[in-house]
Parts: structure tokens; sequence; C-alpha cells
């Protein structure tokens, strides 16, 4: 079934050959799914807009656009539609929501960084300040015993004609996933 | 490999017409050996951007080796290359695989039950090493020819760059005498011994310009998404550098989010050309834990210190000298306010 939406993405399976697949998008679930990971590949790799779009717009848009949705939700029109297939767009939104509602705590406790970043910008940047400023720091430790590795990948991803991007330690990149 | 001079000749017509400026040595010939080491140098940094190949390297850094499969051409004035990390402890399909179009960098990443999608800004990825402007490089370095000798099957020239002080290390590279690609670079520290390593062990030029190659891998049972891009509050302040190493320039200035913190953090990086440092500036925070001292990672140099309630890392391919100078250069002006 994958391999077919794939096909039908590139063009390769016209519509009306393919309403099993259709139907089976429509219906969600697994293959829902696999139809918004084949286009955000297509996307990614055409360099298409969802490159330049960072997640804290697109997480204030998905906001913004949650109350004023009081007629039926994005799976009710979808259902609604014959033939026709939500933007890409709103799909991109539906699934950073959906990435908000299914992550954890991290996930929340950032969000709720945004909202009092975009609130308080100056009181929160005070309040820290005054954190560390009051705060005795904890005894250094030296970095032959414990290796900065997040600064090792941070400059190898930013730096020119370095290869040491292909080395880059595993554990670093599970960190914060 | 498929060396038929047919192909050679259509790739050299390629140089003349697509680099003006590269058309003077192109005359020079490209089987007779160069008398100059630098245009050698310059020749390798054109080749890699220009033509079309594929092959198979390794890369050595301390203990870490990992084999990179490329493939790269030019296709409507743009580059485009596809990197396949192969490493024995991922099984097949599961591969990092790197798609580079001009500056621009996507990353499939899988990790676990997903397939993460990382986009990057890069330049200068081997094989195309070397920026083709060497002024920088020219500044800080001098060139040496050396022999002829073989690497991947193929004969190459080998050109030394000597640093002209104690501030960077020096390179070997060997360049292919046929197509002027560069098929192998050491880095070595002044005892002359190997830091980093990077050599193809195949390569082949390609003569189709169908780029099919060119998408990834898709693995079914994997979700697709795109990277997180975490967002924090600034802080910064003002601060500005005494006196950098001789021969580095700034160039670039980044702020970053580091896996874990809530802080952004100023990263500013520094090159002689060739050789690069990395300067991070971040706020000691509540919990963290200032970090202090130097430590020799194969080829990498990292020392941190802590000034002004700041911490102070500083990271590069280079000697410990110049991360430690880097590392004391930091003033941060006084002022009461923030921005």
């Amino acid at each position: 079934m994958k391999q077919q939406l794939s096909a039908f993405i590139d063009g390769e399976i016209v519509p009306n050959e393919a309403p099993h697949l259709i139907t089976a998008v429509k219906a969600g679930g697994e293959v829902k799914q696999a139809w918004s990971d084949y286009h955000l590949i297509g996307d990614v790799m055409r360099g298409d807009q969802v490159l330049n779009t960072d997640l804290t717009s697109r997480i204030m848009l998905a906001l913004e656009s949650e109350p004023t949705i009081l007629v039926p939700n994005l799976q009710e029109v979808v259902n609604n539609q014959s033939l026709e297939f939500p933007e890409l767009g709103s799909i991109t939104n539906k699934v950073s929501m959906k990435k908000t509602n299914e992550s954890h705590s991290s996930y929340s406790n950032r969000l709720w960084s945004i909202a009092a970043s975009v609130a308080a910008v100056f009181f929160v940047g005070v309040m820290t300040l005054q954190q560390y400023m009051q705060e005795d720091t904890l005894a250094p430790v030296q970095i032959a015993q414990e290796l900065p590795e997040e600064y090792l990948a941070a400059h190898q991803f930013a730096a020119p004609s370095s290869a040491a991007y292909y080395i880059q330690n595993a554990s670093f990149t599970e960190q914060g996933r | 490999m498929k060396c038929a001079i047919s192909l050679r000749a259509k790739y050299l017509s390629i140089f003349i017409s697509v680099t003006f400026g590269f058309s003077a040595f192109c005359m020079i010939g490209v089987a007779t050996a160069a008398e100059d080491p630098w245009l050698v140098l310059q020749k390798t940094a054109y080749a890699a951007r220009e033509l079309g190949y594929q092959g198979v390297f390794v890369y050595q850094n301390g203990k870490e080796t990992r084999s990179v499969q490329i493939t790269h051409m030019k296709k409507d004035g743009l580059e485009v290359a596809r990197n396949v990390i192969l490493d024995n402890s991922i099984k097949s399909g599961q591969a990092r695989e790197v798609f580079s179009q001009g500056s621009d960098i996507v990353i499939f990443n899988p990790k676990k039950e997903k397939m993460v999608i990382e986009k990057r800004r890069g330049q200068n990825m081997f094989p195309a090493m070397f920026p083709t402007d060497f002024q920088l490089i020219k500044a800080s370095y001098n060139a040496k020819l050396g022999p002829l000798e073989n690497v991947a099957g193929r004969q190459a020239q080998v050109v030394e760059l000597i640093p002209n002080d104690a501030l960077r290390y020096s390179y070997k590279i060997w360049a292919d005498i046929e197509y002027g690609i560069l098929l192998k670079v050491t880095l070595l520290n002044v005892n002359q011994e190997t830091l980093e390593q990077i050599e193809f062990n195949q390569l082949s030029m390609m003569k189709s310009q169908d780029a099919n190659w060119f998408q990834p891998t898709i693995d079914v049972t994997k979700h697709y998404e795109m990277e997180e891009e975490p967002t924090a509050q600034r802080v910064t302040k003002e601060w500005e550098l005494e006196k950098l190493p001789s021969g580095y320039r700034k160039i670039d200035h980044v702020e970053r989010i580091m896996p874990g913190k809530t802080v952004a953090i100023n990263q500013m990086i520094f090159s002689d050309g060739i050789a690069s440092v990395s300067l991070f500036i971040e706020p000691l925070t509540k919990g963290m834990r200032p970090k202090t001292g130097h430590k020799l990672v194969g080829s990498t140099n990292i020392c941190a210190n802590v000034i002004d309630g700041y911490q102070i890392v500083v990271v590069g391919e280079v000697p410990a000298a110049t991360v430690m100078q880097i590392a004391k250069a930091v003033r941060f002006k006084k002022q009461t306010e923030l921005h």
C-alpha cells in the first residue's frame, strides 16, 4: 500500500486508477501518516517552504487557527470533499499540532517558554540574569573528565571543510529527542 | 577509472566553459604535472565542484572511522551530491543520508522508530575541501610540491601545505593528476603525526547527467518528521575579541540552541582559509556546571573557561595554543542593563 502511495504522490499512478489509495488516506491512520510523510520528504528534497518555516511560527499559526475553527474540523472537511485533498500547508500544521499533543513534558515546557517569551521577553531575561547572579555556581567540571560533546557537534556542523560530521557521536544526536 | 579520452576532453571543456578563470591552468594540461603547487590545490577546488563522480571515501579522526559513499554532479549549474554514511553498526537501509544542493543540506537521520529530517547550511565538504579563493590560505601557509604517488589505483600529485607558525597544523594533499580531484588529505601535527585523514578507496567519473540517485531511500516502517527547532530566550551581553591568532578571520556568527538548553548560545567561527575554530559564549545559568580545562580529541582541541559569569568554549581542528588564545581574547564590555 505504502509503495503504491509513494508512486501515486510521484505521479506514476493517476488519481482515477487509485480510488483505494484515496479512500485509505481519508480513512486516516497509518496510510494518512505515510501520505504526509511522503509529502514532507518531497517538499524537503525540492527545498520548498517547509524548510524555511520554523516550528514556532507553525505552532503559533496552529494556535491562532484553533479558536476560529467553530465549523467542521479538518478531518470532516476532508471527508466532505470528494477527490480534493487538503493543501500540504494544512497537513503540516496538523502534523505540528499532533506533535505538540503526543510529545512529552519537555515539549509542553518548551511551548510554555515560547508563550512566556512572547509575553514578557524582557521580564524573563531579567529574571534569568538575576537568577544566575545570585546563585552560587556549582563547582567547575574539567572537560578532560566530561567531554562537552554538544559543542563538538555544533562546531562540526558549522565549520567549513569539516568532515567530522560523519563521525558525529550517536549519543549526542539522541539527546533531547 | 572509466577514463576514456573523450570523457576527459568533455570535462575539460566543462571546466573551460564554466569557470573562465580556471581555464588558464586547464591549458597547462591535466596529465602533465603542474609546476605551481597552488595551481594543483586550486584545481582540486574546482574539480570537486564541477565534475560528476562517485566513490567511497574513508574518514579517520582519532579512533573513529567512517566510510562514506559519495555521488556528485553539477546539474543545471547547481551542485548536487548525496553522501551515504556506511557504518557497520547500522543495518542497511538505516544509513544516514546527506543530500546537498548548492549550500543547502538535508540530512535523513534514522533515530529508533522515526526518521528525523535535518536542515543545514554547508560548504567545502570533502572532496571540495579547499575554497576557490586561496588568498587567506596563502597568508598562513607555504605550498610545496611532492612526489607522484598512488591513491585508490590512481596517480596523484602530492602537495604539502606547511604553516608559517605554530597556530595551525600542516596538510598533505594527494590530487588526481588526470581530473584534479582531491584523492586524499592528511592533517599532521608538528611531529608529523597524522591526526586526521580522508581518503578515497574507490573513485569513478560519471558520464551520465541522470540524477535519479538524488532521492532518499524511503524506509516505510519509519515516520518522517522535521527536526525540532527549539526556541529560547536571548540573554546576551556585549563582548569583544581583543586579539585573534594571526591569520584567523571571523567568517560566521550564529545563535544556536544546544540540546537540553534554554538559552541561546552565540557561536562565532574563525578560519584561516582551511582550518576552523568555533567560539561559544553562553551565560552560566542556575544549575549549570561551569566547564574548564583543555582536551584533545583526535585532531580537535577543546578549551573551556569562565569569564564574568559566562561560559566560554573554544573548539577547533587546530593546535591547543590557537584555541587557548581565542578563549583568552574574549572581553565583556562593562554594562549594567540588558538590551
